[in-house]
C-alpha cells in the first residue's frame, strides 16, 4: 500500500490518499506555491505538520533534505531544465544526483523518453525543443528515480492548448501506473474536462474541496 | 565512488567554461607562489651567508715564543672542553709565515722580510665558537685556564669592533627580509584569496540556475560543493606547475651569477636537495588557497 500524505496549511488539514489525482487551483498568491515547496521542503511550517507516507517532515534534518527531493518527483512551469545538457543528460542527472550507476543510467532514461515520447529528441538541447518537450523532457526527469508523488506546478503555464493537453494526458497516464499526482493550474478547461478531485485555495485557506471538481474562483 | 568520479570530471570541465576567469585565478595564484618561493630562496639565502660569515670569524690566541710543545698540547685539549668551543687549531710560527708569503704579493714582500729578521710572528690557536654572541664569556674563560699563562694576547682583547659590527648588522637584515617576507607572503596569500574566491563565486553566481536545479532534484551539498573544490585546487595544481616551470630553468640560467657574484651556492644546493620540499610546498599552497577559497565563495549558495 502507499502510504498516505496529509498537509497542513494555514491551519487547514488536507488528506490526499495514494494514486489520487488532484488539482490545486487558486489565484496567484493564494498559497499554492507555499503548498509545494513546503511539500519539497524549501519552507518549513512555523506550526503544523506535514507527513507524506511514513515520513514526518519535523523528523528531517537538513542533511536528509536532498534525500527527500529524491523520493518526490516536481515538474515547474519554467521547466528549470539545464541548458547546456541535452534531454538525455538532463533526466540522467537526476540519477547521477542520486548517485545510480552509469550502467542503469543507461537502462532508464531511454525507457523513461520513450514513455514521455521523447526518445527521438534524445540528444537535442533544450533550446531546439518546443515549450511541450521541454515540459515532457521535465516530466521524464521528475519520474525516472520512480517517486511515489509526481508534484506538477503549473506545469502547462507556458504551452498552447495542444502543448497543454499532451502535458496533462501524459500526467494522467502517469497517474493510472500507480503515481500520485498534485497539479496546480490556473486553467479552467482543464480543471473543468479532468473530473478528479479539486482542492480551492484561497488566501492561504481551503475553501472547496469537491472529490469532482470544478474551476470556480 | 561513481559519485566521486562525477564529481571530478564535472569540477575538470568547469574550468574550461569559463577560460578568462580560470586564467586569472591561476595567475594570480602563480604570483603568490613566486613570491613564497622568492622569500623561502632569500631567508635561506641570509641564513646560510650568516652561517658562513660567523664561521669566519673566530677567536685567536697568541702564544709565547718560549712556549713547548707540551704545554701547547695541554692548553689545546683543554681549550676543546670549553663549551662554545668547537674546535681549536694550531698555526705554529712557520705556518704564520707561510700564510703571509701566500696573502698576497705584498704579503710575500712581507714574509721575506721577517725571515731575514727571524720570524717575529707567534704561534697561535684558532678558536672557532659554536655561538659568535658568547665570545667574549669563551674569551674570559680561556684565559682563566691555569695553562693560558703561555698566551700573550688574544685578538677579542685587541678586538676590532667592526667584524662584530659586520655580524649585528647582518643579523639585523635577515630578521628584517624575513619580517618583510612574511608580510608580503601574507598579503599575497589574502590577495590571492580573494581573487580566487571571486572567481568561484562568479562562476556560481553564472551557474546559480544549474545549483537551484541541482538542489531540487535533491543533490547532496557535497554533490554540488565537490565540483567547485576540484577547481579550486586544480588552478592551484597548475599554479604549481607553472610556478615550477618558471623557478627551474630561470634558477639554472642564472646560478652561475648566483653563484659567482652572490655566493649562492650554498642555498642552491639547499634548494635543489630539498626539492620535492620545494615543489611539495608550492602544490601545498596553491591547492589551500582554491580550496579554502572555493569553500568560503560556496557557504552563500548552498543554504537547501
Amino acid at each position: 500500500m502507499y502510504p498516505n500524505k496529509t498537509v497542513a496549511l494555514s491551519g487547514v488539514s488536507l488528506h490526499i490518499n495514494p494514486k489520487e489525482f488532484v488539482t490545486i487551483v487558486g489565484s496567484s498568491g493564494a498559497g499554492k506555491s507555499t503548498l509545494i515547496r513546503l511539500l519539497i521542503k524549501e519552507e518549513v511550517p512555523t506550526s503544523g505538520k506535514i507527513i507524506v507516507g511514513s515520513i514526518d517532515y519535523d523528523t528531517i534534518d537538513k542533511a536528509n533534505i536532498p534525500h527527500l527531493r529524491r523520493r518526490i518527483g516536481v515538474v515547474f512551469q519554467d521547466f528549470k531544465l539545464l541548458p547546456n545538457l541535452t534531454v538525455y543528460e538532463n533526466v540522467a542527472f537526476a540519477l547521477e544526483v542520486s548517485g545510480v550507476k552509469s550502467k542503469e543510467i543507461k537502462r532508464a532514461v531511454p525507457k523513461i523518453l520513450q514513455l514521455v515520447g521523447l526518445s527521438e529528441k534524445m540528444h537535442s538541447y533544450p533550446s531546439e525543443l518546443s515549450g511541450g518537450e521541454k515540459q515532457r523532457t521535465a516530466i521524464a526527469r521528475a519520474l525516472v528515480r520512480n517517486p511515489k508523488i509526481l508534484i506538477a506546478d503549473e506545469p502547462t503555464g507556458n504551452l498552447d492548448p495542444k502543448n497543454s493537453w499532451d502535458i496533462i494526458e501524459l500526467l494522467l497516464k502517469i497517474n493510472r501506473f500507480g503515481t500520485t499526482v498534485l497539479l496546480t493550474t490556473h486553467n479552467k478547461e482543464i480543471v473543468d474536462a479532468l473530473k478528479k478531485r479539486v482542492i480551492t485555495i484561497n488566501r492561504g485557506r481551503i475553501v472547496k474541496d469537491e472529490k469532482v471538481g470544478k474551476y470556480t474562483l | 565512488m561513481t559519485t566521486f568520479g562525477r564529481v571530478w570530471r564535472t569540477g575538470f570541465k568547469n574550468i574550461f567554461r569559463n577560460a578568462w576567469l580560470s586564467s586569472a585565478a591561476t595567475a594570480i595564484m602563480v604570483v603568490t607562489i613566486l613570491v613564497l618561493t622568492f622569500f623561502a630562496f632569500s631567508t635561506v639565502f641570509v641564513r646560510t651567508q650568516l652561517a658562513q660569515v660567523r664561521s669566519k670569524i673566530d677567536l685567536s690566541l697568541f702564544i709565547n715564543d718560549d712556549a713547548t710543545q707540551n704545554q701547547i698540547q695541554t692548553l689545546q685539549s683543554k681549550i676543546g672542553t670549553i663549551p662554545n668551543v668547537t674546535s681549536v687549531n694550531f698555526v705554529s710560527k712557520t705556518d704564520a709565515l707561510d700564510r703571509l708569503k701566500n696573502s698576497s704579493s705584498e704579503g710575500a714582500k712581507l714574509a721575506q722580510s721577517a725571515q731575514d729578521i727571524g720570524n717575529p710572528l707567534p704561534a697561535s690557536f684558532e678558536v672557532k665558537l659554536s655561538n659568535i654572541d658568547n665570545i667574549s664569556a669563551t674569551n674570559t674563560s680561556i684565559k682563566g685556564l691555569t695553562e693560558a699563562s703561555i698566551v700573550t694576547d688574544s685578538s677579542y682583547d685587541n678586538r676590532d669592533d667592526s667584524r662584530k659590527g659586520v655580524v649585528e648588522n647582518i643579523i639585523k637584515i635577515s630578521n628584517s627580509v624575513s619580517k618583510i617576507g612574511a608580510v608580503l607572503s601574507i598579503l599575497f596569500l589574502v590577495i590571492s584569496l580573494l581573487i580566487i574566491f571571486n572567481t568561484i563565486r562568479m562562476a556560481i553566481f553564472t551557474r546559480r540556475e544549474e545549483v537551484e536545479i541541482m538542489k531540487l532534484v535533491g543533490a547532496t551539498k557535497w554533490f554540488i560543493r565537490g565540483p567547485f573544490l576540484v577547481e579550486g585546487a586544480l588552478y592551484g595544481i597548475l599554479a604549481a606547475i607553472i610556478s615550477l616551470a618558471v623557478t627551474i630553468p630561470l634558477t639554472r640560467t642564472i646560478s652561475s651569477f648566483l653563484t659567482d657574484k652572490l655566493g649562492a651556492g650554498p642555498t642552491l644546493q639547499y634548494f635543489s636537495s630539498h626539492f620535492l620540499l620545494l615543489s611539495g610546498g608550492m602544490f601545498a599552497v596553491g591547492i589551500l588557497i582554491g580550496v579554502i577559497s572555493s569553500w568560503l565563495a560556496l557557504i552563500r549558495y548552498l543554504k537547501l
